[in-house]
Parts: structure tokens; C-alpha cells; sequence
């Protein structure tokens, strides 16, 4: 059976292909089947008479012969258009297969670049998160640090207040205690003066009395060489005395003895010898009757003797009286400068400790003042240990400071490495996203390109399908890291902020370390000049001086010159109670011997009387030389006065080691005050100036040392100052 | 291998006191000679402290000086001793020419409580020695003394020490306008010390005007010295130095 088919359009050949290319899917799914089946020849098919139904279908399918004929060669047409569009066909798949081989191709190829910016983009995230990774932990180590170094900073900051408040309270105290020791060092300097001025006074005071107490010593010393030497005169007379009165005695014993006899005699020559020699009993009578009376006048001055040499002893015994007052006049009048220099210093020490009351505050009485004092003691002590561990504790802020300091410096140079850093990362971040642009530009022109692919080829949606997956997975990885970059940047950012508030506290705090290490150098500066003043201090307390408050000063009373004094007038006395002892058994002897009865010799009365007529006459002829020397020696030394200009005065000393040495006190006539003396030592041929206040003058020592030490001429200096003095006083 | 071991004794007030007072003995005799106050001839060389050092053999300058030191161990054992000086002054004029300044400072705590302390002997001779060597080096630069001089000791003592009657108060016999010359200091452990100190001399020139050398050593505290050393020793008796000497310079 010819299988009908339905006429088909009469196509232009023209048309063809692009009816091919008009053909829906369908038409060309029924083209291909058409052509897939073979053509069938509908014939009567025997079975049809079976099957009723399938015959109407046959009647209608019947054709002609012609009409197969017609059939064949539509078909044979339709056939080679469709060899034909099959060729066409064939070479356009052909063709396509070549684009489709060349747009497969330019996939890889672009896949390729897709991979290769992937593995970019990984290696770029990875080196990102590395980074990110290591600016995370730099950032947390910078931030571990800054916090420690604030931590520090923050306790440092606290030590220093409180240094700075206990630095204030030592400042306050150093200050008062400053002005404490500027008023008591016034004090002092008032006290010292005053001391000096009393000092001098005293001085001078001194020195007139001891000149006074020289002269009187001297003058008396004189008397007594007088009394001595009249007490020596005396001892020798009575040792003659007493001598005559031992031969007078012995003479007195013999004539009692012979007046014995001559009476025994008598007695027994009254008898038998009366008429023989009453001439010779008168001459013997008278002449016993003359040795009598010779006996009673020699008896009478032996008495006179011996009331003589009893006024001697009275006479020594005042002399040792008078030597005793003489003495106990001079320590009195010691004890009295003594007792008056201390009276003067008690005096003195009252007025200063009423003035220190008056002006000390919080002082009602005296009581108050050593308690007073040991409190201001204390308090500078306490000032001083305070000040000490102030530059202790100083010295310990110094050293945080500079380990501060060093940390800040630390602290400082690894911010800047942290914000090198930071600045590279933003530089690398910053290189990142332009990559990342650049990438994102390039996938975007190739996700253009692959649409416009698409839209050209609708043709292996299966590896097309992987791509675009490919290619969404990387777009949303690609999205994911720009949010992570974007998270990044954004701590980035933060962590920027945090490090910029860090380096600006960091900059307080180095301010504020430098004006506390300003401070502390004023400070160290101010402790320098304390330690100098406490070391001036020590130095006045170990010259000497100590306060009276806490302290006294104590010495032996038996020092050893008082013990060699004590024993030189021990031995003195002694010697002269041994002497006087002498004396005594000497005189008790006398005595004895004079009580029994005294004959003296005439020769020896006349002796003693031509002695004492002598004495008298050298005393006398003493008394007149003195008063002619007297005299003599003012004319001469009026003469010398009014010649020379000088005053002179002359006084005798001992030096310690016993050389006796002359001193003259020279005054001008024209000096102007009683102090303007000279004083000069004369010793064996030797004159020498001594020092004294007006001869340390600048203008006097300078004269000095031109005259007598260049010049070796005492005369030209006293006429130099001389005629200096007059020019003063005329021009005066 | 062996070892050098430090032995150390122990130190008490007593004895402090009884090696300190021994020691300003010694040292004013040296001074007494080295200043030439008393005759050479009047010294005789003993051994002492490892050194040889000159006693005077006068007998009142004995007695004195026993008796002096004795008082000095008194107080010192009661901590009432503050400083000791030796005054050298001119015979003839009873002017100060030279002071030499001994200040001692107590340990409060060893008077109250009685505790004691620790020293080697050897470290205790070593530093007596340094100062009594200072001492006879003193005289390389100060003048010679031309006059007859004496000496006399002051203490100083508390306001409340009972004076004996030997003793009197006194002035503290100053030097006007003195010039001051420390020399080495010492510190000590326990803080009880003498100080050394040099003369304060005044000296005549030719041209006769005073010109006064003031030659004082001064103490330190321990904060301010380098050196500072004691010198206790141990006793028989258990009873050792308390008290140290030291030199300022």
C-alpha cells in the first residue's frame, strides 16, 4: 500500500537552507524520523479485508499510477532538497563543528585563565590570610604589649603621684626646715658676733688687768725681795747674834763660875784675910762690881737681841702671812675674772635665750625652749632622714623612669614598625583589591563572553552547565573573600583607630615623663644643695660646736699643770716649813741658852753697834739712791718723751723656760687713742716688736715689715710713725 | 678542696666599751708623742694591736690618763658618751692651738635590749691599725709645735650624766675660724663609732699675725661613708666591742 501523504508545498530552492533553519524542532524531529523510515509502498494489504476499518484508509491512500509517478518524483525532489539541505546541513555542522571546536577552544582557553586567576585568587587569599593571620597576631601582640606598657605606664603614673605628693610634703618640710636652719643659723651668726664683741672686750679687759695684776705682782715681788733681803740681813744678824751669845754665855757660865769661886774664895778669906788685902777685895770687888755691870749691859742687849730676832720671826711669820694673802689675792682675783666672765656669759646666754623666747614662737617660758629646740633638732633630722629617702626613693623613680623611658622608646619604635606594617598591609591590601578588581573586572568580561557564547550556541548544555557552575561556585567564593576582605578591612580600620588613641596616650605619657624628669633633676638639684648645706653643718657641729639642750662638756678637775702647780707649791711649802722649822729649833735653842744668863764680850757689842750704824747708813744711803733714781729716771724719761716722742713704759717677765726678758710698752704722744701702743722685748742685746692689735693694723704691720724686718731698724720705724701720727693729728 | 672560713665573735657593750676607752688611750698617747708634747725620751715602745706603738712612762701623765679612760669606759657602757676631744693648748698663753675630735655614736638598740653583734678579730685589728697609722701620718702635714704645749681631754656627754668629782663643766675650748681637714672615714655594722679627728692648729707667721689651720676629721653617717669598719674583739669573758672607729675623708 502507498502510504498517502499529503502534497507537499512546492519550496524554492532558494529557501531551502533557510527554511532549514525555520524548521521548529518538532518539524525537523519529523524530517529526520521521515527520513529515518524508509518509504514504505502502500499496497492493499491482504489483511486489510481482516480489518474493516484499516480499508477506508486504503481507499484513500489508493492513487494512481500518475499520481505515484507524481509522488516519485515530488519525493525524488523532495529527496535531493533534502540531499541537498542535507549537504547544506552537513556543512554547516561542519562548520559549527569548527566553532564549536574553536569556542571549545577559546573555553579552555578561558577555563584555563579561570584556573589560573582562581589559583591566583587562592594564593592571593592564602597570602591574605596569612598576613591576615600575622597582622592578627601582631596586632593582638602589639595590643598585649600596649596594654602591659599601659598597665605599666598606669602603675608608673600612680608611683609618680604619690612621689610627687611625698616629694611635695619633703619640699614643704625642706622649705621650713630651710627657713628653721636660715633663722638659726642668724641666730648663730647674731650670737657669734655678739660672742666676738664680748670676746674682745674681754680680751682687752683681760689684758689690762693682767698688766694691773703684773705691776701689782711685780711691785709686790719688789717688797717682798726687800723683806727678804732684809729677813736674810736680819737671819744673819741673829745667827752673829747668836753666835756672840753663845760666847757671851760661855764667858757668862766662866765669870758665874769664877764669881763662884771668887765668893767661895771670899767667904773663905773673910776670916783670916781681912786686914791683909781689903785693898785687893775693893779692886777685885770693883772690878767683879764692872764685869757685873758690863754682864748686866751685855745681858740687857742680848735681850734687846732676842726681842730683835723675835720681832724677825713676827716679822717673817707677817711675810709668810702676807705671801698667803698675796696668794689667795691672786686666785680670788682669778677665781673673780672667772666668776665674772662667767656671770657675763650667763648674762649674756639670758638675753640670747629671752631673745630666742620672744622670737621663737610657741615658747612661753624658758623650760620651753631646750624641748623647743629638740624638737626643731628632730624635726631636721627628721627632715634630713625623709629628705634621704626622698633621694633614695628618687633614685628608684629615676631608674623606673628610665626603664620607662627604655619601654616607651620600645614601645615607640615597635609602634612604628607595627604602622610600617600596617602600612605594607594596607599597601598589599590595597594591591589585593586592585587585583581583585582587576579579577573581578576579567570575570566579568568573561562571564559576558561565555553568555554571549551561550546565546551563540545552544548547543552541549552539559559541560556549558559545569562551566556556569564553575564559574557560579566561583563567584560566590569570590563574593565570600570580598566579604572577608571587607571584614578585614574593616577591623583593619578599627585596629588603625586603636593604635592611633595608643600613640596619642603614648604621647602623653612621654610629656608628662619628661616634665616629672624635669622635675626630678630640680629636685636632685634641690638635694644636692641640701646634702651641701647638711655637710657645712656637720662641719660647724664637728668644729665643736653642740647644743647645749642635749649635751655638756666635761673635764678633769686635776688636770696635770694644776697637779704640777699643786705640787710645785706643795714642795715650796715644804721646803719653807722645813726652814722655818730650822729656824724655830734654832731660835728654841737660842732661847735656852739665853734664859740661863748672857755675858757679852765688849768687842762684840761694839761690833753690833758699828754693824748697825753701818746699816742704818746703807739703808739710808739706799733710800737716797732710790729717790735720786726716782728722780733721774722720770727726768730721763720725760727727756725721753719729749726727745723721741714715746712714752716709755719698762716691765720685767719670765718666759717659760726661765730667761729673764725686759718688755717696753711704747705710746706716741700724738696717738689718738690709749690703744695705739707698741710693744717690744729686750733680751740679752736683742730687741724684738711683739704683735699686738695695733701692730696688726695693715698700715702699722706694713711699716713693720719694711723697717724692722727688711731693714733691721726699729729707730726709723718709730720715726716714721712718729712723725705719720703728728701729720694725723695736725691735719686732724 | 679547702676553704677559708670567716670566723667572727660575738660583740657586746661591755667589752665595746673597754676596747674603745683601751683604744683612746693608746691613740691620745701617740698623739701626745707624735706632736711632741712630752719629751721623747719620756716614751717607751710597747706592742699593741700589732703594732708599735709609744706609752709615756711619766707617772702623772699615766694616772691621768688611766683615770680618763676609765670614766670613758663608764659612760660609753652606759651610751652616754658623745665625743671625746683631745685639746693641745700653748703653756705660756693657754691659747687652743689644736683639737682633736673622737665623736662616737651608740647603738641605741644594743644599750636598751643588750643584743649583740658579730665581727672577726682579725678585721677588728686590721682597721685599729689603719687609724693608729693615721695618726702617726698626721705629723707629714701639720707644723711643728714650737712652744711648750699641754693637753686636756673634754667629753661630751647627755645633759643627764651625773658628773663625778673629779670632773667639772667646761668650755668647749673652740678655735676661732678654724680651717678643717677630714681625713678616712669608716662606717660600722652596729653603728657605734669614734671618729678621728685631726688638730685644729693656729700657728704664728713672721710677720706675727695668726694664721689658723683647723685639721678636723668628722663622722659620717653610714649612708654617707664608703669605708666604716669596727674593731670589736672578743674577751675572755664573753663580753666584746661594741663600739667602732672610724676615719673620715
Amino acid at each position: 500500500m502507498i502510504v498517502r501523504t499529503p502534497t507537499q508545498r512546492k519550496r524554492r530552492a532558494s529557501t531551502t537552507d533557510d527554511d532549514y533553519s525555520v524548521f521548529t524542532p518538532n518539524q525537523q524531529q519529523l524530517q529526520q524520523q521521515q527520513q529515518q523510515q524508509p518509504l514504505i509502498i502502500y499496497e492493499d494489504d491482504p489483511n486489510e479485508s481482516s480489518h474493516p476499518n484499516s480499508s477506508s484508509s486504503s481507499h484513500q491512500m489508493l492513487c494512481t499510477y500518475q499520481c505515484r509517478q507524481m509522488v516519485k518524483s515530488e519525493f525524488l525532489d523532495a529527496f535531493s532538497t533534502a540531499e541537498k539541505q542535507l549537504r547544506d546541513y552537513q556543512s554547516k555542522f561542519e562548520s559549527l563543528n569548527d566553532d564549536l571546536c574553536k569556542s571549545e577552544i577559546e573555553r579552555k582557553k578561558y577555563y584555563d585563565q579561570l584556573s589560573y586567576s582562581e589559583q591566583e585568587l587562592a594564593g592571593a587569599k592564602g597570602r591574605e590570610k596569612a598576613l591576615q593571620e600575622q597582622l592578627m597576631k601582631e596586632v593582638t601582640d602589639s595590643q598585649e604589649r600596649f596594654q602591659k606598657h599601659i598597665m605599666s605606664h598606669s602603675e608608673l603614673e600612680v608611683k609618680l603621684r604619690k612621689e610627687v605628693d611625698v616629694r611635695r610634703h619633703a619640699e614643704s618640710s625642706a622649705a621650713s626646715a630651710k627657713e628653721k636652719v636660715n633663722l638659726l643659723e642668724e641666730k648663730l651668726n647674731n650670737l657669734s658676733e655678739s660672742t666676738e664683741r664680748e670676746k674682745n672686750r674681754l680680751h682687752r679687759e683681760i689684758a689690762r688687768l693682767k698688766k694691773e695684776s703684773k705691776l701689782s705682782v711685780s711691785r709686790i715681788s719688789a717688797n717682798l725681795e726687800r723683806m727678804e733681803c732684809r729677813a736674810s740681813y736680819a737671819e744673819k744678824e741673829s745667827e752673829l747674834l747668836k753666835r756672840q751669845l753663845e760666847d757671851h754665855s760661855k764667858q757668862l757660865n766662866e765669870c758665874l763660875h769664877q764669881k763662884s769661886e771668887i765668893e767661895r774664895k771670899l767667904l773663905s778669906f773673910t776670916f783670916p784675910s781681912q786686914e791683909v788685902s781689903t785693898t785687893e777685895v775693893y779692886t777685885l770687888v770693883k772690878h767683879l762690881q764692872e764685869e757685873l755691870r758690863n754682864c748686866e749691859s751685855e745681858v740687857q742687849e742680848a735681850r734687846r737681841l732676842k726681842s730683835l730676832s723675835d720681832n724677825i720671826e713676827l716679822m717673817r711669820e707677817r711675810l709668810s702671812e702676807e705671801k698667803g694673802r698675796r696668794e689667795r689675792a691672786e686666785s680670788e682675783l682669778l677665781k673673780l675674772q672667772e666668776v665674772q666672765l662667767s656671770m657675763k656669759e650667763l648674762e649674756d646666754e639670758l638675753m640670747l635665750w629671752k631673745f630666742a623666747i620672744k622670737e621663737i614662737p610657741g615658747i612661753s617660758c624658758s623650760d620651753d625652749l631646750p624641748i623647743k629646740f629638740a624638737g626643731l633638732q628632730k624635726e631636721v633630722v627628721d627632715n634630713m632622714m625623709k629628705v634621704g629617702e626622698i633621694s633614695a626613693r628618687l633614685k628608684l623613680t629615676e631608674v623606673a623612669l628610665e626603664a620607662a623611658e627604655n619601654g616607651k622608646q620600645l614601645t615607640e619604635t615597635e609602634a612604628a614598625l607595627t604602622k610600617e606594617k600596617t602600612e605594607e598591609l594596607t599597601f598589599e591590601l590595597k594591591r589585593l583589591e586592585l587585583t581583585l578588581s582587576s579579577v573581578s573586572g576579567e570575570r566579568d568580561r568573561l562571564r559576558n563572553e561565555a553568555n554571549t557564547w551561550k546565546k551563540q550556541k545552544n548547543v552541549g548544555p552539559a559541560g556549558e552547565i559545569k562551566n556556569e557552575s564553575l564559574i557560579q561556585e566561583l563567584e560566590a567564593s569570590l563574593a565570600e573573600k570580598e566579604c572577608s576582605i571587607r571584614q578585614l578591612e574593616n577591623k583593619l580600620s578599627d585596629q588603625k583607630e586603636v593604635i592611633s588613641r595608643q600613640y596619642k596616650e603614648i604621647m602623653l605619657l612621654t610629656e608628662r615623663l619628661n616634665n616629672e624628669a624635669r622635675r626630678i633633676k630640680s629636685l636632685e638639684r634641690e638635694g644636692d644643695r641640701l646634702r651641701s648645706e647638711i655637710s657645712l653643718l656637720e662641719s660647724k657641729l664637728g668644729h665643736g660646736d653642740f647644743s647645749a639642750a642635749s649635751t655638756k662638756v666635761l673635764r678633769m678637775v686635776n688636770t696635770l699643770a694644776v697637779d704640777n702647780e699643786a705640787k710645785h707649791t706643795i714642795e715650796a711649802l715644804r721646803t719653807e716649813l722645813q726652814k722655818t722649822k730650822d729656824k724655830l729649833q734654832a731660835v728654841e735653842e737660842l732661847k735656852g741658852q739665853s734664859d740661863v744668863g748672857n755675858l757679852i764680850d765688849a768687842d762684840i757689842s761694839e761690833k753690833l753697834a758699828r754693824l748697825k750704824t753701818q746699816i742704818a747708813t746703807l739703808e739710808k744711803r739706799e733710800e737716797r739712791y732710790k729717790t735720786v733714781f726716782a728722780e733721774k729716771i722720770s727726768v730721763f724719761r720725760r727727756a725721753c718723751c719729749s726727745l723721741f716722742g714715746y712714752k716709755i713704759l719698762m716691765d720685767d717677765h719670765q718666759r717659760p723656760n726661765g730667761i729673764p726678758v725686759t718688755r717696753f710698752t711704747l705710746q706716741s704722744i700724738y696717738a689718738q687713742s690709749d690703744d695705739e701702743k707698741l710693744e717690744f722685748e729686750y733680751e740679752s742685746g736683742n730687741t724684738n716688736i711683739l704683735a699686738n692689735g695695733y701692730a696688726s693694723q695693715s698700715e702699722i704691720a706694713h711699716q713693720i715689715e719694711i723697717f724692722v724686718r727688711k731693714m733691721n731698724s726699729i729707730p726709723a720705724f718709730t720715726a716714721n710713725l712718729t712723725v705719720e701720727s703728728f701729720n694725723k693729728r695736725t691735719l686732724s | 678542696m679547702a676553704t677559708r672560713t670567716i670566723t667572727k665573735d660575738i660583740i657586746t657593750l661591755r667589752g665595746s666599751a673597754a676596747i674603745v676607752s683601751e683604744f683612746f688611750g693608746y691613740a691620745a698617747n701617740s698623739i701626745l708623742y707624735n706632736r711632741g708634747i712630752y719629751p721623747e725620751e719620756s716614751f717607751a715602745k710597747v706592742k699593741k694591736y700589732g703594732l708599735p706603738l709609744l706609752l709615756t712612762q711619766d707617772n702623772d701623765v699615766k694616772a691621768f690618763i688611766t683615770n680618763l679612760t676609765a670614766q670613758l669606759s663608764e659612760w660609753l657602757e652606759s651610751g652616754k658618751l658623745q665625743r671625746v676631744v683631745l685639746v693641745i693648748m700653748s703653756k705660756a698663753t693657754s691659747e687652743v692651738l689644736e683639737r682633736w675630735n673622737f665623736s662616737i655614736e651608740t647603738d641605741n638598740q644594743v644599750v636598751e635590749k643588750g643584743v649583740s653583734r658579730e665581727k672577726s678579730d682579725k678585721e677588728i685589728m686590721r682597721e685599729i691599725q689603719a687609724i693608729m697609722r693615721q695618726i702617726a701620718s698626721s705629723i707629714t702635714y701639720l707644723p711643728c709645735l714650737d712652744e711648750q704645749c699641754a693637753f686636756d681631754v673634754l667629753a661630751y656627754t647627755d645633759k643627764d650624766v651625773e658628773v663625778p668629782f673629779t670632773w667639772i663643766e667646761s668650755d668647749p675650748k673652740l678655735i676661732a675660724n678654724p680651717q678643717m681637714v677630714k681625713l678616712h672615714s669608716f662606717d660600722t655594722k652596729v653603728m657605734s663609732y669614734f671618729v678621728l679627728s685631726s688638730p685644729l692648729y693656729r700657728r704664728f707667721c713672721s710677720n706675727r699675725e695668726p694664721i689658723v689651720l683647723d685639721v678636723n676629721l668628722w663622722r659620717y653617717l653610714c649612708r654617707y661613708t664608703r669605708l666604716i669598719h669596727w674593731f670589736p674583739t672578743k674577751m675572755t669573758n664573753g663580753t666584746n666591742n661594741r663600739h667602732g672607729i672610724w676615719c673620715v675623708s
